[in-house]
């Protein structure tokens, strides 16, 4: 068996890994193939979803949708928009970061690489809103886990564990998304020529109040040319916050917020069209569009994120200039990382910071030697990854699903 | 016990005296005399009593991770426990069990309004984490009706939920990071002050997990400023199907609200007769509707529901003005359960989730077996987040009725099943609802949920018997049974 194959239903996906199983044989499963994360795999098969996608059931008074796995996530985001309803967790397009334009990719690929937007920190991530799938495990087993309804703890929760696990677990079939309503209203407050330091403090300031903020990013004065808003000046160094509800209720907080910094002299708003194209541009990471670096985000404690834009992205006595920027109101670095140091030393010193600190890396783009070679994650602990493998094992015990995908041997 | 568990191991059990001994090198606090451990027989699930060869309290990681160390080595069954307030038996003792306490481990760590976190050792109880925060105006978002007693390492055990749960999730959703010990005694930290962490999601699947995978032992938790207003609204309804309606025309206009609370008449009866929350007696359904943000924001959606209701056809409604009537308009509705005890000398709890818009049509069939069965029956529904409560009546004197209501009770979980819901939406599996996991899984889910649990814990030392069939056995078992009014925690609210 080699090559590709595009099954129409999970019976014919099950069969597939029954048989690969059988006859040892790896299969590197491919939705969208838009995001080019993960280790670089090479398997004698590939099991390419295009074929399972489509709405199976959408219930907007439930707060739900099922869909195929491998439904175009914008699909998915237009079929809400008709009922004035969204995902969440703001989903994120990763088509820029890879070839300069949109590309959502499929709703299976961004679970696979939980991949969440700027609302990430109010409303959770991608997992957090996965109730319920089916999938086809490394036996070829059909499985499932879940369901349509937000409260459920019976059974172990595996949407999350299959949430992030990079295709190496089971092969998602459908799945089930909570869904919210769509918010009426959204303003972006914005304070200009902020230092990543008191960027952070005012981060943390404002996260201190009931103001419900929804979005709170920082770029720097060297990241923020690309956007181009009637209303923003984009010479300067901007920190947003994003207000989101009903429209009395946006207009008032946008006042607290201006109150709260009445100190600082150079704010705007941004209303409500501009807000979205505002958001829409932060989240997409169009400020990496077409990057030619390396580009990696950084899970971390907000009160850890001044010191690490200061050893890693900007330093002007150690001439250290990444261009990066600031979301999740100060808990999420995205940087770029130069790809001509063929060390790779900064990813180490990253790595090794990210271990004192508990802190996350995940590299989202890279060069193939890099993602041949290369470790994209942080690195585990030697336990952990012990566990890692007895998990992965306990859904593709021949380790035939996108192996070495996550770590290699794994 | 009629519940069929895990064949006990005769050498361990005949071993007491050795293995209390070589635990008391581990830990300062052993408990084995009979009086000391009956204490620890039984969880919230009160139906069903056990006691261990030995309790263990253990003070420190490193302790717990000595104590199951030694249990694996000596193929010891370890049953973790933190408050015992657990309603599905998850923390019943086996008969050749060690029973690890985590009651020692009461410390609020950290209380970090930098990042917006606090950690904690897991015997904290839920409410304390509030009290630890609430100077600066913050709080910690699940709130289990248990909340002053059940532990915050038990929540995460269960993934317990709330009535809040629909706007601010469940456990897992307010969880960052914890610290556990595998039952060989690998000791894992996952996750900590920061959103997402390295590899498999193990933080989501250890929640919700139900002591199976892990014993936890210290924990990390999101907190929240407290919203600047909050007020209530009460609504009554001629049917069921009217409130049914109303609450999925409140979350269809776009509206989330804080909690969504619906009452059918024998409980409003019930719990206002108790309480004197001042509920309409004349109305077939009570629904009560929390909203929380900003002052006008409130005022705006407290106006809109309003309006929604009179569209479905309310014959009865009052706004809260002050945050007093607020709490009284909650005071019948969070009193169900000794209210209960004052009109039934028994009843049982039961908790599946159902599809908001199926709510009047499993009503109506939970009518009908009341009447098939010649039970009384009470409910109240999470209508937010569609989780269900009925709450059978009965007496356990007359020794086939206790059987009846155990069958009722079963077949509502089986038809919540049926119309696309599922067994247990907050209190767990545990032993109460094990063996109908059949009517939700095939055995290829099962298998996989069992070979799962093997990654953690080969030889099935943790908690076992809880959870998953003993044999694949598909049987109606027992619930949360309540006797005379003596659970066993009688003051607490529930659900």
């Amino acid at each position: 068996m080699s090559g590709v194959y595009q099954p129409d239903n999970e019976s014919q996906i099950s069969d597939f890994i029954k048989k690969s199983a059988k006859a040892n044989h790896p299969i590197e499963v491919v939705g969208y193939n838009t995001k080019a994360i993960g280790r670089y795999i090479q398997c004698s098969q590939t099991l390419d979803l295009s074929r399972m996608k489509g709405v199976v059931e959408y219930m907007p008074e439930e707060l739900y949708i099922k869909v195929r796995a491998n439904t175009s996530m914008l699909e998915v985001m237009e079929v809400l928009k008709s009922k004035q309803q969204m995902l969440g967790f703001e989903p994120v397009d990763y088509g820029y970061l890879y070839y300069g334009k949109s590309n959502y990719g499929s709703v299976g690929g961004a679970i696979g690489c939980n991949l969440s937007g700027s609302r990430r920190f109010k409303a959770g991530a991608l997992r957090d809103h996965l109730l319920g799938f089916r999938a086809v495990n490394g036996m070829g087993e059909i499985i499932k886990s879940g369901g349509t309804v937000v409260k459920n703890v019976t059974g172990y929760d595996l949407s999350k564990l299959v949430a992030g696990s990079y295709g190496t677990l089971s092969v998602l079939t459908e799945v089930v998304l909570k869904v919210l309503p769509d918010p009426e209203y959204s303003d972006t407050f914005v304070i200009y020529n902020l230092n990543i330091s008191d960027a952070i403090k005012a981060f943390s300031k404002v996260m201190k109040t009931s103001l419900e903020i929804s979005g709170a990013c920082y770029f720097p004065k060297n990241n923020i040319s690309f956007f181009r808003l009637n209303d923003l000046n984009n010479t300067h160094s901007v920190l947003a916050l994003r207000v989101e509800g009903q429209k009395k209720s946006v207009i008032e907080r946008i006042e607290s917020l201006q109150s709260i910094f009445k100190e600082m002299k150079q704010t705007t708003i941004l209303e409500l069209y501009q807000s979205k194209l505002f958001w829409k541009i932060a989240s997409n990471l169009e400020c990496f569009s077409n990057s030619p670096n390396i580009v990696a985000k950084i899970s971390l404690a907000p009160s850890d994120t001044d010191s690490f834009v200061k050893q890693f992205c900007e330093d002007s006595v150690l001439g250290i200039n990444n261009k990066y920027f600031i979301d999740w109101a100060g808990g999420l670095v995205w940087m770029e990382i130069d790809n001509s140091d063929p060390s790779y030393l900064i990813i180490e010193k990253i790595k090794k910071f990210c271990l004192q600190k508990n802190a996350h890396m995940t590299i989202v783009k890279s060069n193939i030697t890099y993602r041949s070679t290369g470790s994209f994650l942080t690195s585990s602990s030697s336990e952990l990854k012990s566990l890692t493998s007895r998990i992965k094992k306990s859904f593709d015990p021949k380790s035939i699903l996108n192996p070495g995908k996550m770590y290699a041997g794994i | 016990m009629s519940l069929q568990m895990p064949q006990a191991d005769e050498l361990v059990i005949n071993n007491k005296e050795n293995i209390v001994s070589e635990l008391k090198k581990i830990s300062k606090y052993v408990l084995f005399e009979n009086e000391e451990i009956t204490p620890y027989e039984t969880d919230g699930l009160t139906a069903y009593k056990q006691k261990p060869i030995a309790v263990v309290l253990p003070e420190t990681t490193q302790e717990v991770s000595n104590v199951l160390k030694y249990c694996f080595n000596n193929n010891i069954k370890v049953v973790p426990r933190g408050a015992g307030t657990g309603l599905s038996g998850g923390a019943l003792p086996l008969q050749d069990c060690v029973l690890v306490g985590l009651g020692k481990f009461n410390q609020i760590l950290e209380t970090d309004f930098e990042n917006r976190c606090v950690v904690a050792q897991p015997g904290v109880t839920n409410l304390s984490i509030t009290q630890a925060v609430q100077h600066e105006g913050f709080y910690y978002a699940p709130d289990p009706s248990s909340q002053i007693a059940c532990s915050i390492g038990g929540n995460i055990a269960e993934n317990s939920g709330g009535v809040h749960s629909l706007k601010y999730g469940t456990t897992t959703n307010n969880v960052l990071g914890v610290e556990m010990v595998l039952m060989d005694g690998t000791i894992l930290r996952i996750g900590g002050k920061n959103l997402d962490s390295e590899g498999y999601d193990l933080l989501g699947l250890i929640t919700g997990s139900e002591g199976l995978l892990g014993v936890i032992t210290e924990v990390t938790v999101k907190i929240l400023k407290k919203p600047q207003a909050v007020r209530a609204v009460l609504i009554g309804f001629d049917t069921i199907e009217d409130s049914g309606n109303c609450v999925a025309d409140i979350i269809s206009k776009g509206i989330v609200p804080a909690g969504m609370e619906i009452m059918d008449r024998p409980l409003i009866k019930a719990t206002d007769d108790y309480a004197k929350a001042g509920y309409p007696k004349d109305v077939e359904s009570l629904l009560i509707v929390e909203l929380d943000g900003t002052e006008s924001e409130v005022d705006i959606l407290i106006e809109k529901v309003l309006e929604i209701s009179k569209n479905n056809k309310a014959s009865y409604h009052r706004a809260s003005t002050s945050d007093e009537e607020r709490m009284r308009f909650w005071k019948g509705r969070k009193a169900a359960f000794p209210a209960l005890g004052v009109i039934s000398p028994d009843y049982i709890c039961m908790d599946g989730s159902i599809p908001r818009n199926k709510l009047a049509d499993v009503l109506g069939e939970i009518y009908k077996m009341s009447k098939k069965y010649g039970l009384g029956v009470a409910n109240c529904f999470h209508a937010g987040d569609g989780n269900l409560h009925p709450l059978i009546m009965y007496d356990s004197n007359n020794a086939k009725e206790l059987k009846k209501a155990e069958q009722f009770g079963a077949d509502i979980l089986k038809y919540c099943v049926k119309v696309g819901g599922v067994l247990t939406g907050e209190h767990g599996v545990g032993i109460e609802k094990r063996d109908l996991m059949c009517e939700m899984f095939n055995d290829n889910d099962i298998q996989q949920q069992l070979r799962l649990k093997q990654a953690f814990d080969d030889k099935n030392l943790l908690n076992p018997g809880k959870v998953y069939p003993v044999l694949h056995r598909c049987a109606e078992e027992g619930r949360v049974h309540i006797h005379q009014g003596k659970t066993k925690f009688p003051d607490l609210p529930r659900f």
